[in-house]
């Protein structure tokens, strides 16, 4: 009988060589009689242990290290729920004084929290006995519960000889004897990626580090047996954890969480104030009276949170987008319980239950205590109000964020372990690339990077590297989460500071506090939000609509066939590539089609391939069939109450659950544990069983093993990027609030969307386009009509227009672009005028020159910037004609249009002018070379042809194999290039960095789908610069050196094309 | 990391500077990669401009890839401006190196030339500067990027656009920027309106001394005289300098025309005279003065740095081991004189080594908080019989050199496992005992082949005693 007491796990960050999962499980595996948890002042990583140790049925002990600021070390269990708040407030306390990260503690402090806590001194590791002695004496004297004093065999050669003296020790101050095997890892195996996490804690290599690294590898988790056997002869040592174990009666579960309820007014309860708001919000939401259907919704929602006592929760919920909303900060809930009728009558969420029927106890399920989750999605630029709120509400002791722990990755790993096993920087970034996310590393990958993957060193570093993959190695603040309750968070879990100023949180991260029962609201930023709540307000003053999210017209057909046509640059989430895509093919023509088509393309149902499916039976080309069981396993349409919106293929989240539950008949607890792994890779070794468990046993109850395996992948691509119709659903409701606004405001929807920016997919460039292509007249820059946003001017015909913000030039500041705004009064005469009335920097008017803003002024780029460099000194005498009107004069050489429109790109990253491209045109004739527009319109499916343009965007989707998909820009539209990875190969060079390409390739089309299908590439950038003021007059005139002199050559100067958004 | 350089056919993949590593990596599989030295390059640009010294004595650097040479006056000594183009460019070309050159009136313009012509080699006449750059880039003129960019964006991209503008108009919106010259200042330099300073590179002090003899020296006593004079003068010089000696040269000629050299080191810098002197000792009692010898050279060959160090106040000199160390490797080889250092390293063989004179880093030796190690230890650990308690317990009896040896005492096991990190390691965890036999004798052994990896073998690797 033995328990361990002293197990230091990798949320001790650079200490402990094993996940608490590991350590949890192997302790169960070799039957221990408990394992207590005690990572260094931290108790972050004890909630996993928690959930493990259940799984594993071992009793866990829950525990810390505290390592004082004076060098003692004591290991502290909690013996009941007071003592483990006490200690909570004591980390809470070390950590809170301290900076991100550490914990600063006095003996002082411990003595004011020791009351309950049975306390193990653990021995310095040096031979000095005798201060250490000394200390021990202080220490009894001040501490008068339970003290032990913990032993060690380490292997030191000397370790009998140490535990005799320890004993003389512990015998004079009365504090028993106790064995600990000072755990840091679970396998013996684990002792190199020790060695290397300490190498790199104490910034040297492993061929540096020195003693500093253990001589052996004994110190990981061993059987009773074997630690009886080791302490031979001191047997009361290993049966004293037993009785250590007995005398604490601390488990975590014992922590019960309470909502906080603010909300509710006096008199009446959380329930009853919930109902109240509800009915009085149905009302307001429909004034003709309630829909039978919906009433009883209600009641059966109302019913059911009454049941689970989530009023509170639900009332948290509704206090805060109150505040949003009176703050006029626009807000969308989404989330588990976020799309129910109650929530669509509190105002949580604009979606209409009547439109989408989800059923509530698929998220809040009474057999599973799982507290609901709603994430709350504000405008990005005033998220930080609706936190100051809930802290000023809530107070900080009762409101904090959630953790995030940051865990190695892939580079970071490689990175780390590199430089501890001495290999250079560079070497280490280079293998980066060849380990695999779920662990191990491709030498084929090895060799790619120029290396040789038989070399032992490299083999070696890879190998650790891929077990470093997913250690945490700090906590961070969640972007969002909030964890809220009714008493005092320090008193459940210890709180620490953030590196933010202001933001404090909790040690447990979203899953920690879920397994717990924790309520937790996220708190989000969506720029999405921040441009329609710009629209809205543009359309109120421009148009006098005023609109709130809920009552932008419904099913609007015209915005169907808009998104139809895969008109959708800038609609949230339908804009990319892939989407546009498949809107064609899917054709939405109702809500929920446009929420389908929000989870469509997603790894989930494109691993489970079951998109064709959906389309097929769509079009028709296809029979809806139910799969089902043999008969006397289940009624054959078991399924099909599942199955039935999506026509039989699983499409979300909870279909794949509900397929997994229904057909493989999951319990709950099972269907739980899928979840979870779907959610992390962390139990990495648990997929693979649990595939066994649901594809075997649809197959028993007479599945086809086809489609079973086909779920079981789709649950797999679900792992990476969850996906459920809740979110679909939400998201799918600003998908057509911002679709409705482009079909039929474009104007509105183009000045907003620039106006939030950076967001979304596309850059302004792609975005005034698209405007001007739906007939907006856009108006350039310009110091007497712009502000610092885009604005709306009125114009002769049906929509305005729109006159783009100095907020759009390069490195100019708002501050100054205001100046220019509030002093121009009946307008600017001259460069000079600008300059003396507002005051602004010389560096801030080049800037406006170089954006070609005083056209007004009857400059052009050039002239203002001849103008704006005149140093006039102070003279205000001779002050208003300073500018000496010679200097018009100055026969400065003309810019040609194509100089202009690179010059554009160049401060505005567009150009209204014209198209880069087009000044191509004659030179890419000789290939051949068509617009596209031809391209899209007449090639033919299998015709060969030529394209160029400018890159906007390379993408290289997960589910696709290593395809990149580029979309090439020229001044007639856009064309969608192909790259296979065997081309890739070919052109790499050209494929990921060039800003302006030629593609040669083959026609691939499908109904108005084109796609360009390239076998050669070529980088023109180059080409660019001889449009430039550069031109090549100069340029091919002089030597080999001065045809590219250093500067020209130099990167900066090819970034006259943005950079094109790749890879999201 | 950023490329700061590329070579040829690296500039043909498309590499440039400017790049971040990872991206040309990304690009180009298994490029070379150099670790920038900005500091050694600019040394070995002052050092070819020292060497450029045999043109002229003016020679100053321009930027990092460029030397500047004032010719004026020196032309001639080479055969015209022309053929001293050509001789320049032929030397540099044996050294390895590609040049461009340019020669005009004004290093501007010079310079202007060399980086921006079109021939590799241009000679402007002189009075014919201003025509000459007319069509170079406004880059050729040498001003701030910032200059240079605005007069791009001005469509002035020439340096002819500019010379036809109004100076007053250039004046104004170009001025001067802290200590970089404005583009007037500038423009009027490389035109020759204007000087233009050049910090010229000055060639760093040489430590040589000769002494001639009005009559040869015959005897050793002699030479040490002589030695010691020059020594004196050496000492002075180098503190001067602010420099110690590490290696000495000392050229003996005679009056046959023979010539002997000793050389001796010192172990660090030095500039005290009596030990340099004790240094050459042994060195001078070689030298055959033959017919007599009529002068010698003294020379440092090689200095480092040495700041001027105040005595004690008791008025000995700090540190007196490194000039014994270095007298006795001056007179044994330098592989004679050791010393045993200690690395941290958990196997004893390996923690303990001898290292030679010059190796700096020390550490104090001593295995801490370990248990005592033996006071010899073996090079080779000798194979024993032993009868021990499984599976780690310790041993009873042992046989070495044939004799049964009951243990009455053991203490350990001390567990030592292999260097994991060492490729291709075949060693094997150890468990190392003190133990002591019935005569009172002190062992250290140790076993290998633990828990099953392989067949338990006992070794003795040491002696208390």
């Amino acid at each position: 009988m033995y328990a361990e007491l002293q197990t230091t796990t990798n949320f001790s960050f650079l200490r402990g060589g094993s996940h608490p999962e590991e350590l949890v499980e192997r302790a169960a595996a070799l039957g221990l009689t408990a394992i207590g948890i005690t990572d260094r002042n931290s108790l972050a990583g004890i909630v996993r242990a928690h959930v493990a140790a259940k799984d594993a049925g071992i009793h866990l002990l829950v525990g810390v290290r505290l390592d004082l600021e004076d060098g003692l070390s004591l290991l502290c269990y909690p013996r009941n729920r007071e003592a483990y708040g006490r200690l909570c407030r004591l980390l809470t306390l070390g950590q809170r004084r301290a900076s991100k990260g550490s914990c600063q503690l006095h003996l002082e402090d411990l003595c004011v929290h020791a009351e309950g806590q049975v306390l193990i001194v653990v021995p310095p590791p040096g031979p000095d006995m005798e201060t250490f002695a000394t200390r021990l004496a202080a220490l009894r004297n001040r501490l008068p519960g339970p003290l032990y004093l913990a032993t060690h065999m380490p292997y030191r050669g000397d370790d009998r000889a140490r535990i005799a003296q320890l004993a003389k020790l512990a015998d004079r101050h009365e504090m028993p004897l106790v064995a600990t095997n000072d755990v840091l890892y679970h396998l013996p195996e684990r002792r190199p990626l020790q060695d290397v996490l300490t190498a790199i804690r104490e910034h040297t290599t492993v061929q540096n580090a020195g003693y500093q690294l253990n001589a052996n590898a004994e110190r990981h988790l061993k059987s009773p047996a074997e630690m009886m056997r080791l302490f031979a002869g001191y047997e009361a040592l290993t049966a004293r954890t037993v009785e250590i174990v007995k005398s604490i009666s601390f488990r975590l579960d014992e922590l019960t969480y309470e909502y906080p309820d603010e909300p509710v007014p006096a008199g009446r309860t959380a329930q009853q104030h919930l109902e109240d708001l509800t009915w009085e919000g149905s009302a307001r939401h429909f004034p003709d009276g309630l829909p039978e259907m919906l009433r009883s919704t209600l009641e059966h929602e109302l019913g059911l949170i009454a049941q689970l006592g989530y009023a509170c929760y639900f009332l948290t919920v509704y206090d805060i987008v109150q505040f949003a909303k009176q703050q006029d900060i626009l807000c969308q809930g989404r989330g588990s319980a976020a799309n129910s009728a109650v929530c669509y009558c509190l105002g949580i969420t604009a979606v209409n239950p009547a439109e989408i029927d989800l059923l509530f106890e698929r998220f809040i399920s009474p057999e599973r205590r799982e507290p609901p989750d709603i994430d709350i999605d504000f405008e990005h630029e005033r998220r930080e109000e609706v936190i100051q709120y809930i802290y000023k509400r809530y107070g900080r002791d009762r409101a904090a964020l959630a953790a995030t722990v940051i865990t190695y990755r892939a580079r970071s790993a490689a990175r780390e372990v590199g430089k501890a096993m001495g290999l250079s920087e560079d070497t280490a970034a280079a293998l980066a690339d060849s380990l695999r996310t779920e662990g191990g590393f491709s030498e084929e990958r090895v060799r790619d990077a120029g290396f040789d993957p038989a070399d032992p060193a490299l083999r070696m570093t890879l190998a650790l590297a891929s077990q470093l993959i997913g250690f945490p190695r700090h906590l961070s603040q969640h972007v969002g989460g909030f964890v809220l309750s009714r008493s005092p968070l320090c008193d459940m879990v210890p709180i620490g500071n953030a590196a933010m100023k202001d933001r404090t949180f909790v040690e447990w991260d979203k899953d920690d506090l879920e397994a717990l029962g924790f309520m937790k609201v996220d708190v989000l930023a969506l720029g999405m939000l921040t441009c329609i709540r710009k629209a809205f307000a543009l359309l109120k003053r421009h148009r006098g609509i005023d609109l709130k999210l809920s009552d932008v017209p419904r099913e609007d057909q015209a915005v169907y066939d808009m998104l139809c046509r895969a008109d959708s640059i800038g609609v949230f989430q339908i804009e990319s590539r892939a989407q546009m895509n498949m809107l064609p093919r899917l054709k939405p023509r109702c809500f929920y089609d446009l929420v389908i088509e929000v989870a469509i393309v997603r790894p989930g149902p494109i691993q489970g391939d079951m998109v064709h499916p959906y389309l097929r039976r769509r079009d028709g080309l296809e029979l809806v069939i139910y799969p089902k069981p043999s008969p006397d396993h289940g009624p054959p349409d078991e399924l099909q109450r599942v199955l039935k919106k999506t026509l039989g293929v699983p499409l979300f989240q909870e279909q794949a659950m509900r397929v997994a539950i229904t057909a493989a008949r999951f319990s709950p607890d099972e269907a739980n544990a899928l979840r979870h792994s779907m959610a992390t890779f962390r139990k990495r070794g648990t997929l693979p069983l649990l595939r066994e468990k649901m594809v075997g046993r649809m197959i028993r109850r007479g599945y086809d093993s086809e489609l079973a395996a086909r779920c079981f992948r789709q649950i797999e691509g679900f792992g990476e990027y969850g996906f459920p119709e809740s979110h679909a659903a939400s998201f799918a409701h600003l998908a057509y609030v911002s679709s409705w606004l482009k079909c039929h405001h474009p104007e509105v929807f183009a000045c907003a969307l620039l106006n939030a920016q950076p967001m979304g997919f596309y850059a302004p460039a792609q975005i005034v386009r698209d405007a001007r292509e739906h007939g907006v007249e856009v108006r350039s820059v310009d110091v007497n009509m712009s502000h610092w946003d885009n604005s709306l001017e009125p114009t002769s015909g049906e929509h305005w227009a729109l006159r783009l913000g100095m907020r759009q030039i390069g490195g100019l500041r708002e501050n100054d672009a205001n100046l220019v705004t509030e002093k121009r009064d009946q307008g600017y005469a001259s460069v000079a005028d600008v300059r003396r009335r507002t005051g602004i920097p010389d560096a801030t008017l080049k800037c406006l020159a170089e954006a070609d803003a005083f056209r007004s002024i009857g400059s052009d780029r050039r002239e203002a910037l001849w103008e704006a460099l005149e140093d006039t000194p102070e003279m205000p005498l001779f002050d208003t004609h300073s500018e000496s009107n010679s200097a018009t004069r100055i026969p400065l050489p003309p810019l040609r249009l194509s100089e202009h429109v690179l010059a554009d790109y160049r401060s505005l990253r567009l150009s209204l002018k014209a198209h880069p491209v087009a000044f191509l045109r004659k030179r890419l004739a000789p290939s051949g070379t068509l617009p596209a527009e031809r391209i899209n319109q007449d090639a033919r499916d299998g015709q060969s042809a030529v394209a160029a343009g400018v890159v906007l965007a390379r993408q290289r989707p997960g589910s696709a194999k290593g395809v990149i998909f580029m979309t090439l820009e020229d001044e007639t539209g856009v064309v969608n290039v192909v790259v296979w990875p065997r081309t890739t190969e070919a052109f790499r060079r050209v494929v990921m960095t060039s800003r302006l390409a030629w593609v040669r390739g083959r026609i691939q089309r499908t109904g108005k789908i084109v796609h360009l299908v390239a076998d050669r590439l070529e980088d023109i950038t180059g080409w660019l610069s001889q449009l430039s003021e550069n031109g090549d007059a100069v340029h091919q005139k002089h030597g080999p050196y001065a045809a590219s002199p250093p500067l020209a050559r130099h990167p900066r100067n090819q970034r006259v094309i943005p950079r094109s958004r790749d890879f999201h | 990391m950023v490329l700061t350089a590329v070579d040829e056919r690296a500039e043909h993949t498309g590499l440039m500077p400017g790049m971040r590593l990872v991206d040309a990596r990304a690009l180009v599989a298994g490029i070379t990669v150099e670790k920038a030295d900005p500091l050694a390059d600019q040394q070995a640009l002052v050092q070819l401009g020292l060497w450029c010294g045999r043109f002229t004595p003016r020679v100053a650097c321009d930027g990092a890839d460029g030397l500047l040479l004032d010719v004026t006056g020196c032309s001639h000594l080479f055969g015209g401006e022309q053929a001293m183009m050509q001789t320049v460019s032929k030397r540099l070309t044996r050294l390895g190196l590609e040049t461009r050159l340019g020669l005009a009136d004004t290093p501007g313009a010079a310079r202007a030339l060399a980086r921006f012509a079109l021939e590799h080699q241009r000679i402007v006449k002189p009075g014919k500067v201003r025509a000459a750059l007319k069509t170079l880039p406004v880059e050729a003129l040498g001003v701030t990027r910032s200059h240079t960019l605005t007069l791009r964006h001005l469509g002035l991209s020439t340096i002819g656009a500019i010379t036809r503008l109004p100076r007053a108009a250039l004046e104004r919106r170009f001025p001067p920027c802290g200590a970089e010259n404005g583009l007037l200042q500038r423009l009027d330099q490389v035109l020759g309106n204007r000087n233009e300073h050049l910090s010229l590179l000055a060639p760093p002090p040489v430590y040589r001394w000769r002494l001639d003899f009005a009559e040869p020296v015959m005897h050793r006593e002699g030479l040490e005289t002589a030695l010691a004079n020059m020594m004196a003068r050496l000492t002075v010089a180098l503190k001067r300098g602010q420099h110690g000696a590490r290696r000495l040269a000392l050229w003996c000629f005679g009056i046959d025309g023979s010539m002997a050299e000793r050389t001796v080191a010192a172990s660090r810098p030095t500039r005290d005279k009596d030990h340099l002197q004790r240094l050459f000792a042994g060195k001078l009692e070689t030298v055959d003065p033959g017919f007599g010898i009529d002068a010698i050279v003294i020379h440092a060959t090689l200095v480092e740095p040495l700041e001027a160090r105040q005595p004690l106040l008791d008025g000995s000199q700090q540190d007196n081991l490194a000039p014994l160390v270095d007298r006795l490797v001056a007179r044994l080889g330098a592989d004679a004189v050791l010393r045993p250092v200690f690395t941290e390293r958990r196997f004893p063989e390996q923690a303990e080594r001898f290292a030679g004179p010059g190796e700096a880093k020390t550490s104090p030796f001593s295995y801490p908080d370990l248990p005592p190690r033996p006071f010899r230890l073996f090079e080779r650990p000798e194979p024993l019989q032993v009868i021990a308690l499984m599976p780690d317990g310790p041993p009873r009896l042992f046989i070495w050199r044939r004799v049964r040896r009951r243990i009455t005492r053991a203490a350990g096991p001390e567990r030592i496992a292999p260097e994991w990190w060492v490729p291709h390691t075949d060693q094997a965890t150890r468990d190392y005992w003190r133990v002591e036999d019935t005569d009172g004798h002190r062992y250290w052994l140790y076993r290998t082949g633990l828990r099953g990896n392989g067949v338990s073998r006992w070794f003795l690797h040491g002696l208390y005693g």
